[in-house]
């Protein structure tokens, strides 16, 4: 007897009662009483607060101007962050100089810019090298001193500019400590191990606060009277020493999250301890703790507004220093405040943009 | 060292391995009893056994996967010591497959492929990705090739993962279950690979439940369990005039499926 021939069924399409917007709508805002109870006053909430909201910020704005007197309609009055637009972002950096800061940021969008566009047998080759260069650099052009340009202190260094300067760099530096010590952490030389140890535990049980506070006036006593170590240089290495902890302990759940598989086949072909670390593990940890690192990252970033405790002028330090400026007393706290958090929200919002398509590239499991 | 080996052929120099005593322990459990095995080059074997009798254990060992904790192992003349480099000669010599593949999923099938080949041997890229698409065509999957593992079907992955072994032009084969992760018509394909290899010669040892593999190829079978080798023979005796109870009633039990 022959065999009966099979003939797969052919696929048809959903239902439309499954798909569309009107499925959605009915699905996610009215799938029973008490979600139409909720949406509708959300809907009403948002419908008499908004148009308050609105106006005060744009509609009856002062948006021009440069002075308080300036300020005549009701909203709120950007005149204020616009008067001190330059001290927000650049601080007390002399005017004629401002170019050094603009080329380092600039510098820093180039190099983030690079480690995309480069193809990626190129990419560890030039974009980590350029990544590890950028903050001295960055430092050389800045303090001008030893490249001929005019000598500008750190203590004019402020700003907007000098919270994004100061995480990257530090980000960058702690990047590959934080590496070392997960490796440090579960490696099986005790001396590497317990220092490892030590060190995520100390910083990371330790308040941001508190480690600032030390860097600026505990640690100076403990150098000879003649030598003085900049504060901002301080600053960055205790920013550098808290992230490289952070980022430790994210590492090491990378790296548990790696099966025991990976390390056995990468041995079974004769891999050596660092070929088998950077080239089998490092980029599987890279996309696992993509998600922990971007959180490590905006922490750190946001971490650097409490510089202002220990009166290094960052961006929120000058805005309540031009809050208490005798021209301008009466009540621009919420645009200054506003103005901050706005401008740190785009600027955490794009890192997270940037990361999810970190993950995406590095994403080659083809799951669906 | 003299030992009192159950053959003579310990220092026959034609063996690729020599197993001498050895014992291992997982803290106070004794997973290997007194192991002596020797391989001849170009011989094929299949160890079988049940699940905890200790056969991953001892082929593990002889790659340095596991520790033993005492007795002695050569593999191709090189005597295995605590010593990095010698681990590394050792490993260059032995190739091994998983159950579970183990492929990087990080790398494209032909960036697994020739990872050995250019950081271990140092061959130029252009040579280590010929070598790595010979291997491929032998596995009968070169479309593959810039696919990432994730993208492959479990057959083809081992395949991969075979060919990556190649790569390296080991003396010695080492499958640890190599198709127990596998849908039934997957192992075919599998198995197929391995069949031809060991027509070439290569030496082979192999812990596998696929009987009928260990009868086509195998040149000697040996059953395990409790840690010790219980049973060696060659496949007909060993299928068809079991000498031990223990063996009998193992092949009853995998054979009335």
């Amino acid at each position: 007897m022959q065999a009966k021939e099979f003939k797969p069924l052919p696929d048809l399409p959903a239902p439309l009662s499954t798909t569309g917007p009107i499925a959605w709508l009915k699905k996610n805002l009215f799938s029973s009483a008490f979600n139409i109870t909720v949406t509708i006053t959300i809907t009403a909430a948002l419908f008499a607060i908004i148009p308050g909201v609105l106006d005060w910020l744009f509609f009856s704005a002062n948006w021009s101007g440069t002075t308080q007197a300036d300020c005549v309609k009701d909203g709120a009055c950007w005149v204020f962050i616009q008067a001190w637009s330059q001290q927000i972002f650049y601080g007390s950096y002399p005017g004629d100089e401002i170019w050094r800061v603009n080329l380092s940021l600039f510098l820093l969008a180039c190099v983030i810019a690079l480690s995309f566009i480069l193809p990626a047998h190129l990419r560890n080759k030039v974009a980590v090298p350029a990544y590890l260069l950028l903050p001295f650099i960055c430092l050389l052009f800045l303090d001008g001193s030893n490249i001929g340009l005019k000598p500008v202190s750190t203590d004019l260094w402020g700003g907007f500019s000098l919270n994004v300067l100061l995480a990257a760099a530090s980000i960058i530096i702690a990047f590959p400590f934080g590496f070392l010590w997960a490796l440090g952490r579960q490696s099986h030389m005790p001396f590497a191990r317990s220092v490892s140890v030590t060190c995520i535990e100390f910083f990371r049980g330790t308040p941001i606060l508190a480690l600032f506070f030390m860097g600026s006036v505990m640690l100076p006593l403990f150098f000879p009277a003649d030598v003085s170590v900049d504060k901002l240089l301080r600053v960055w290495i205790i920013l550098i020493l808290f992230m490289s902890a952070y980022m430790a302990e994210v590492f090491r759940s990378g790296f548990q999250a790696i099966p025991q598989g990976q390390y056995e086949a990468a041995d079974s072909i004769g891999l050596g301890y660092w070929q088998k670390t950077l080239l089998i593990v490092f980029p599987q940890v890279i996309k696992i703790a993509m998600p922990n690192i971007l959180a490590t990252f905006v922490m750190v970033f946001k971490n650097t507004v409490f510089l202002l405790v220990i009166a290094v002028p960052e961006m929120l330090q000058v805005i309540m220093s031009a809050l208490s400026n005798s021209n301008w007393l009466g009540g621009h706290a919420i645009e200054g405040y506003l103005f901050v958090g706005f401008i740190f929200w785009v600027c955490c919002f794009s890192m997270s943009l940037l990361a999810s398509s970190i993950e995406k590239k590095l994403d080659t499991s083809h799951k669906n | 060292m003299s030992v009192d080996n159950q053959s003579s052929e310990s220092t026959n120099d034609k063996d690729i391995i020599a197993i001498n005593n050895m014992n291992k322990w997982y803290g106070n459990f004794h997973v290997l009893k007194d192991i002596n095995l020797n391989v001849k080059k170009g011989e094929r074997i299949v160890i079988c056994g049940p699940s905890g009798s200790g056969k991953s254990t001892m082929i593990r060992c002889i790659n340095r996967l596991e520790e033993f904790q005492r007795g002695s192992l050569t593999v191709n003349g090189v005597e295995m010591v605590e010593d990095v480099k010698n681990i590394e000669a050792i490993r260059r010599e032995v190739g091994m497959v998983f159950q579970h593949f183990n492929l990087f999923p990080h790398l494209t099938i032909l960036e697994n492929l020739t990872l050995g080949p250019i950081w271990v041997q140092k061959k130029p890229k252009e040579e280590a990705e010929a070598i790595a698409m010979k291997y491929l065509e032998r596995v009968k999957i070169p479309d593959q090739a810039l696919k990432f593992p994730g993208q492959l079907s479990g057959g083809q992955q081992q395949r991969v993962a075979i060919a990556r072994s190649l790569c390296m032009s080991p003396q010695i084969m080492l499958f640890d279950e190599p198709t127990s992760a596998l849908d039934p018509e997957m192992i075919k394909e599998v198995l197929d690979v391995m069949v031809e290899l060991a027509d070439e010669g290569m030496t082979m040892l192999c812990v596998t439940h696929e009987m009928g593999f260990a009868k086509k190829v195998a040149d000697r079978v040996i059953f395990m369990d409790g840690g010790e080798i219980v049973e060696q023979n060659e496949p007909h005796e060993f299928f068809d005039n079991p000498k031990t109870d223990r063996l009998q009633l193992f092949l009853s039990q995998i054979l009335q499926h």
